[in-house]
């Protein structure tokens, strides 16, 4: 029964230990900017905690590079469980623009296990926060992929190659 | 004395009461020139492949599939939202976006995938001009281009006809490095 | 026979005692984060936040990085001290079972106790940033152990006892006399030190040294270096007015009860306002100010004695 409760206690008081590996700053002045009175995230219970023993979630900013790749590893050990990790910015999700180059490894994913990204460069303040109320369930997902084809056709050649070695089909088109 | 100019603190303080955000609970839209995730409207777009060229992420990639199907794929997680595609669109097909609610739990949700019909020449099947002496030009106007969508690479190879090996290759595509 | 009631009275009084204090504790610490929230212009976390805080820590995993005995029983001896305390404190005029086998000095030493609890801790982990927070605690200690021995020290001498319950009741009933008043003031300016938080939590210095003595704790190890935290906190808000506040003396026990409470949360809100308008102290600025205190309450002390 008590282990419910502290199930329950979890979602309603997460702290959090920001981690820079690497990057510009911009998405870290962004995430001191959700601690600001106007953003004011600690209303969801939320604190900025300076040892990852004492954390919940990680917030990770920047492309990891080299250096720091054993360290986030590290510190990614050092937070007790139940986790979380937020990849912010758009060098966390995917390495930025840095993605191939020689220094950066691309992206928190390639290290640790990531739960929630956070696109942009910088993310908005609002952008965070949705985040952070997307991971405590107050708001559904809004990004899904997007298709968009100019026509609807079947192009006699592609089908008809695609449909015999992928399903072992013969297509004809009725002319 | 310290006393007083407390006091006077938080007096002070207390003027602008909560000036908190009510964020989630109630919609805060972004200022209009607000520039956040390129939307691509395929109504207006010819497929000529500016965007993908000018991305400082590489994160358009293109792929033709035939003759007539050419794919463009955007991949959100390192777009840095700079504006270029948006800029050089000859058609005005790419807007950037403010809608920035835009967090996910898995990186596909953040990509864009187009299919483009591209209408062939009627004499030779791609059309390109004869006075272009730059060698870059010369290269985008070979016609077919091959990047890798399943790894979401950009490769910028390109043919002048389609050729299956090409397309084959991309498929095992792997980034070269220096060791032996 | 006349002893029985009397006893088993006493014995249910030890388990209010704690179930009271452990009970209230995070909700006043939950209204001190929200002054200081308001103060700071925004809208802050609920008043239960910090029970949410410590069950959360309770239901985490327990990473022991370093092995030996004094980590993991740090946080259980100050936790067991601190509830010592509160078991032998007569609240609201009424002493406990356990009031009688404890007087002023072995409360001194029991509340010092949970100090050193803490000091150990930090010296087990084998960190340099809890090196630093426990050499910072040290000092802390130090200098505002005095304070609290002077300040029941005063009770001693008014009424001419060590008893638990003559020393902290007793002083409104004699006459305050100019000493009385001097240690008020004395108490109030001292209080910020006694509960740990700005101008004086030099240990636990969040933005200096990483959470100072407890880095490496995690998990229930926190949450219960927590309640500690929480429960001190709760005991040096509501010994001032224990001892400065005359009972209410209503006849019913909840009722005086109930009065203190208020009070207590009154004292609460003023820990609040002063922790949110005050940055932290240096260490020699610190140890300046409680030099002065330390000479103040030692006049008190002696007007006490010969006045």
């Amino acid at each position: 029964m008590l282990k419910n409760l502290c199930k329950k206690a979890f979602a309603k008081s997460i702290w959090v230990y920001h981690c820079n590996t690497g990057a510009c700053n911009g998405c870290d002045i962004e995430i001191l900017n959700i601690l600001t009175p106007f953003y004011d995230v600690e209303r969801f219970g939320i604190k900025l905690v300076a040892s990852p023993r004492h954390a919940d979630a990680m917030l990770i900013s920047g492309a990891v590079t080299r250096p720091t790749l054993p360290l986030v590893k590290r510190a990614y050990d050092a937070i007790p469980d139940p986790k979380l990790v937020f990849a912010i910015g758009s060098c966390a999700t995917g390495g930025g623009a840095w993605f191939d180059t020689y220094n950066v490894t691309g992206g928190a994913d390639k290290v640790i296990p990531v739960n929630y990204y956070v696109p942009g460069c910088p993310p908005r303040p609002e952008a965070l926060l949705f985040g952070v109320a997307l991971a405590l369930g107050l708001v559904e997902k809004e990004a899904a992929p997007i298709e968009l084809k100019q026509m609807e056709f079947p192009i006699d050649m592609y089908e008809r190659n695609e449909a015999w070695e992928k399903r072992n089909v013969i297509y004809e088109l009725v002319k | 004395m310290w006393l007083t100019s407390k006091i006077k603190q938080i007096l002070m303080v207390m003027k602008p009461g909560v000036v908190t955000l009510n964020y989630p609970f109630e919609p805060a839209p972004a200022p209009k020139s607000f520039r956040g995730q390129p939307t691509f409207d395929h109504h207006k777009c010819i497929g000529c492949g500016g965007c993908a060229d000018h991305c400082p992420s590489r994160c358009i990639l293109v792929r033709d599939v035939c003759q007539e199907l050419r794919v463009m794929f955007y991949e959100g997680s390192r777009c840095t939202y700079c504006g270029r595609c948006a800029d050089i669109c000859p058609e005005e097909a790419i807007t950037m976006d403010t809608n920035f609610q835009t967090a996910c739990d898995d990186k596909d949700d953040i990509t864009t995938r187009m299919e483009l019909f591209m209408m062939a020449c009627q004499r030779c099947g791609r059309c390109y001009e004869m006075e272009n002496t730059n060698a870059i030009d010369r290269i985008d106007l070979k016609g077919f281009r091959y990047d890798n969508l399943e790894q979401r690479a950009f490769i910028r190879k390109n043919s002048e006809t389609l050729s299956p090996q090409l397309l084959a290759e991309t498929e095992q595509y792997a980034r070269p490095t220096t060791k032996e | 026979m006349n002893q029985l009631p009397e006893n088993t009275w006493g014995i249910l009084l030890v388990f209010t005692n704690i179930v009271l204090f452990m009970g209230l504790a995070p909700f006043f610490d939950g209204i001190v984060r929200r002054v200081t929230a308001r103060v700071q212009s925004r809208q802050g976390p609920p008043l239960t936040q910090s029970y949410f805080d410590v069950l959360k820590l309770l239901g985490k995993q327990n990473i022991d990085s370093v092995g030996i005995l004094p980590f993991r029983m740090a946080p259980l001896v100050a936790l067991a001290s601190i509830l010592v305390v509160i078991a032998i404190l007569p609240v609201a005029g009424k002493a406990t079972a356990l009031t009688g086998y404890a007087d002023t000095l072995s409360l001194i030493y029991l509340l010092t106790l949970g100090g050193v609890a803490v000091l150990v801790g930090a010296f087990a982990s084998k960190n340099i940033y809890a090196l630093i927070g426990a050499s910072r605690e040290m000092t802390t200690m130090i200098m505002v152990e005095p304070i609290l021995f002077m300040i029941l020290m005063l009770g001693v001498l008014k009424t001419g006892s060590l008893d638990l319950t003559t020393v902290i009741y007793g002083t409104p009933t004699v006459n305050y006399g100019w000493a009385g008043v001097v240690m008020v003031i004395v108490a109030l300016f001292g209080l910020q030190a006694f509960v740990a938080r700005q101008p004086f939590d030099i240990a636990e210095a969040e933005q200096e040294i990483l959470g100072g003595p407890f880095i490496e704790y995690s998990g229930p190890n926190y949450a219960l270096f927590k309640l500690y935290l929480m429960l001190k906190q709760m005991f040096y808000a509501y010994l001032p007015i224990a001892m400065f506040v005359p009972l209410l003396k209503s006849g019913s026990f909840i009722v005086d009860l109930a009065m203190q409470m208020v009070l207590t949360a009154v004292v609460f809100l003023l820990i609040g306002l002063l922790s949110a308008t005050h940055p932290r102290f240096r260490i020699d600025q610190a140890l300046k100010y409680f030099a002065g205190l330390f000479v103040v309450a030692l006049a008190a002390i002696a007007g006490a004695l010969f006045g």
